[in-house]
């Protein structure tokens, strides 16, 4: 193999595709369409309010006002005016009950007040608390008067029973339980779902994106090429496997080259908030499954890119190979709960999902060095018989035109020598 | 010299070349004729090392070809197609760095084969702007700018305005002056017969016939005679000696039996009509063509 070649070859595909205009796009518009996804929502749903809020208590005991208001007054909005105003909606309970509820609810309609609690109590002297307002869904609000209502049920019944007031406050305390992972070396580390989810997902989207787009890419300048008869001319200037070896390069190349500013994009916008993601604790082993996947699936782009005779035909199929390559991330959420679960282990040793596979489970526990070793057997050798296949592929598909060859034309291809 | 020996090529049982072999020396045009399908593709690609045949062998300049041997060649397929939207400049210096050259000379080259073929304006466009006689130019340049000792061309003049079939000629004729070897396949049979001092025809994968012009002529020649004139000539076809007769009223093409001479053939005509012009002809490439693949095929 020339590489003096290869480096023409990878240089030319890279220098021609960076200035294309879609490229350029692409480049631009991926961050701003993660960002309009990502970040929007977010913040939406974080905004503080910016008023107090009129909440209303319709409590026919009367016992519990007090002790929710204090409660509720503890929290604040930024300026220092509290986060809520809580109003007594009950009045001297003459017309009964309904008609107090009836009547509370009209406030809301009117807009007197944001909603209302409404503590009832049953026959079995236990009691249930709703909270009725004009529009459902906003669940810091709802989880502050969950909380604040248990609190002083809680202190009302252990005050009714004379316990001490330290007991008191220990009680109502909560512990919330942290997850912590242990590793075989010693290590721990802080784990929870959402990081492990996230570790893994940001990297398999990341092995998708490449993967699509550098493959995709590599489709498209196979299929121009034999369309134009161009392949002719190459392939008289250099042999198949230096023209293969050469585009893979050149347009893998333009895929990190365009996560890199991703990356850089990434850091400028959140700068120090990524480095809790617990994906960098494995970064070595990610990097191995990352590359390891991605030169696979290339190759076998490359096999179908040499097959296909027009861009749709060889989007179809490259469109389905990336659904293979997706499929663990359906498991993931399943896998995160149950991380010694069947299926996750078959996965893990079926070349077309092992590298998504093992970039979820390095995540989830740490990997006997046996399964380590195994699985990046397992992707070498295929990724050899791949290359293999592909090129040979490769070697004849590129100068066959007219139909798409039959299996048992391909067959007869991989077989000549 | 470039030398094929016994080339065999099969695709799938299917026989494409079926054993031909040829020599070409330097600073001589050999013409690969053939109809469609003939195996000339097939050949070319072997030539050009992108397929390897069956089985005998390429040899050029006494060494068996090998992918060193991808830097000396220049290749202009039948049908064209370049990077269309990439720059004209940027697409002759890929292909000239692909074939092993120095960037600075490769500059030099461009430039100069840019003027020489009027284009050099469009150096900075991209190719979908230039019209397709000027991209044909560009690719033809692409094709020789490694200076390559062995020039395969496929078709070089369709395409192009008779101004500048000539200026691919003219180049061609001084590549050959410089002694280069030149495979030239063409369906054009008067521009191989002007240009290819050997011919190779082909046809089912086989060698049909072979030799330098003069000698076709001469083992397929026959026999003709063309003839103008006035009144009824008829009577021409029934004459024992015509084999075959074009007749178009004031003007025929005889074909004589063999070894028949033609003044005989005029003093049996010329008391019956009034003949205009008489003369010997030699039969075109064109008509050997057609014979020898319709021979054949029956």
């Amino acid at each position: 193999m020339n590489f003096n070649k290869v480096f023409h070859v990878a240089k030319w595909e890279f220098l021609e595709k960076v200035k294309t205009k879609a490229f350029i796009i692409s480049m631009i518009l991926t961050p701003a369409i993660i960002i309009g996804f990502t970040v929007v929502p977010t913040l939406l749903s974080n905004q503080e309010p910016k008023a107090p809020k009129v909440v209303g208590l319709l409590d026919p005991s009367g016992n519990y006002f007090k002790g929710l208001d204090t409660a509720l007054s503890k929290y604040k909005l930024p300026d220092g005016q509290p986060n809520y105003i809580l109003i007594n909606l009950f009045g001297n309970n003459a017309t009964g009950i309904n008609a107090e509820r009836d009547s509370a609810d009209k406030d809301v309609i009117s807009g007197k007040v944001e909603g209302y609690l409404f503590i009832n109590k049953n026959k079995n002297d236990s009691v249930s608390v709703e909270y009725r307002s004009k529009t459902i869904g906003n669940f810091n609000d709802l989880q502050k008067f969950n909380d604040a209502f248990n609190t002083v049920r809680i202190q009302r019944k252990l005050k009714a029973e004379n316990i001490n007031p330290a007991l008191m406050s220990f009680i109502s305390n909560k512990v919330d339980i942290k997850q912590i992972k242990i590793e075989a070396s010693g290590k721990t580390s802080n784990a929870d779902f959402l990081s492990t989810f996230f570790s893994s997902f940001i990297f398999i989207m990341l092995l998708f994106m490449m993967i699509i787009y550098s493959g995709q890419m590599l489709v498209r300048s196979l299929v121009e090429e034999k369309a134009s008869r161009l392949i002719e001319i190459l392939v008289s200037s250099c042999s198949p496997e230096e023209l293969l070896a050469g585009k893979i390069l050149g347009l893998s190349s333009l895929g990190f080259f365009q996560l890199i500013i991703w990356a850089l994009i990434a850091v400028a916008l959140l700068g120090a908030a990524l480095i809790p993601l617990n994906a960098f604790q494995n970064i070595g082993m990610m990097l191995v499954y990352f590359v390891l996947g991605f030169i696979f699936y290339t190759a076998l782009f490359v096999g179908i890119g040499s097959i296909s005779t027009t861009e749709q035909e060889a989007q179809q199929i490259t469109s389905y190979l990336s659904m293979i390559l997706i499929l663990p991330v359906v498991l993931i959420s399943a896998a995160i709960q149950n991380p010694h679960s069947v299926l996750l282990k078959v996965l893990t040793y079926i070349p077309f999902t092992t590298p998504t596979t093992m970039l979820i489970r390095l995540n989830l526990s740490e990997i006997p060095w046996g399964v380590l070793a195994a699985t990046t057997l397992i992707m070498l050798v295929s990724i050899f018989i791949l290359i293999k296949i592909a090129s040979k592929i490769f070697r004849i598909g590129i100068l066959s035109y007219g139909k798409r060859p039959s299996l048992k034309e391909l067959r007869q291809w991989i077989v000549s020598k | 010299m470039l030398v094929g020996e016994n080339l065999i090529k099969e695709f799938n049982k299917v026989v494409a070349v079926n054993d031909i072999s040829f020599k070409v020396d330097e600073g001589k045009i050999f013409g690969l004729l053939g109809p469609n399908g003939a195996g000339k593709t097939t050949t070319i690609r072997m030539i050009l090392n992108i397929i390897k045949p069956s089985s005998g062998k390429i040899i050029f300049d006494g060494q068996v070809i090998n992918d060193e041997f991808f830097n000396i060649i220049g290749y202009l397929p039948e049908e064209r197609g370049l990077y269309q939207k990439s720059r004209v400049m940027d697409v002759i210096m890929y292909f000239a760095e692909l074939k092993n050259m120095s960037r600075s000379s490769a500059l030099k080259q461009a430039d100069y084969w840019l003027r020489k073929f009027e284009v050099s304006h469009y150096r900075t466009r991209k190719m979908q702007e230039l019209s397709k006689g000027n991209q044909q130019k560009i690719q033809f340049i692409c094709a020789i700018i490694h200076n390559p000792k062995l020039l395969i061309l496929d078709e070089p003049f369709s395409g192009f305005d008779p101004i500048n079939q000539q200026e691919v000629k003219d180049t061609i004729m001084s590549l050959v002056d410089s002694g280069k070897i030149i495979i030239l396949s063409t369906h054009q049979m008067e521009t191989a017969e002007r240009l290819c001092s050997e011919i190779f025809l082909i046809n089912k994968g086989k060698e049909v016939c072979s030799g330098s012009l003069g000698q076709l002529k001469k083992r397929f020649g026959g026999n003709n005679v063309k003839i103008e004139f006035d009144g009824d000539g008829s009577f021409m076809k029934d004459l024992s000696f015509v084999k075959n007769i074009d007749n178009y009223k004031n003007y025929a093409e005889v074909q004589l039996v063999d070894n028949f001479l033609p003044a005989e053939f005029l003093k049996a005509v010329i008391d019956k009509i009034q003949v205009n012009q008489f003369s010997v002809v030699e039969p075109t490439l064109n008509k050997i063509f057609i014979d020898v693949v319709k021979e054949i095929q029956e």
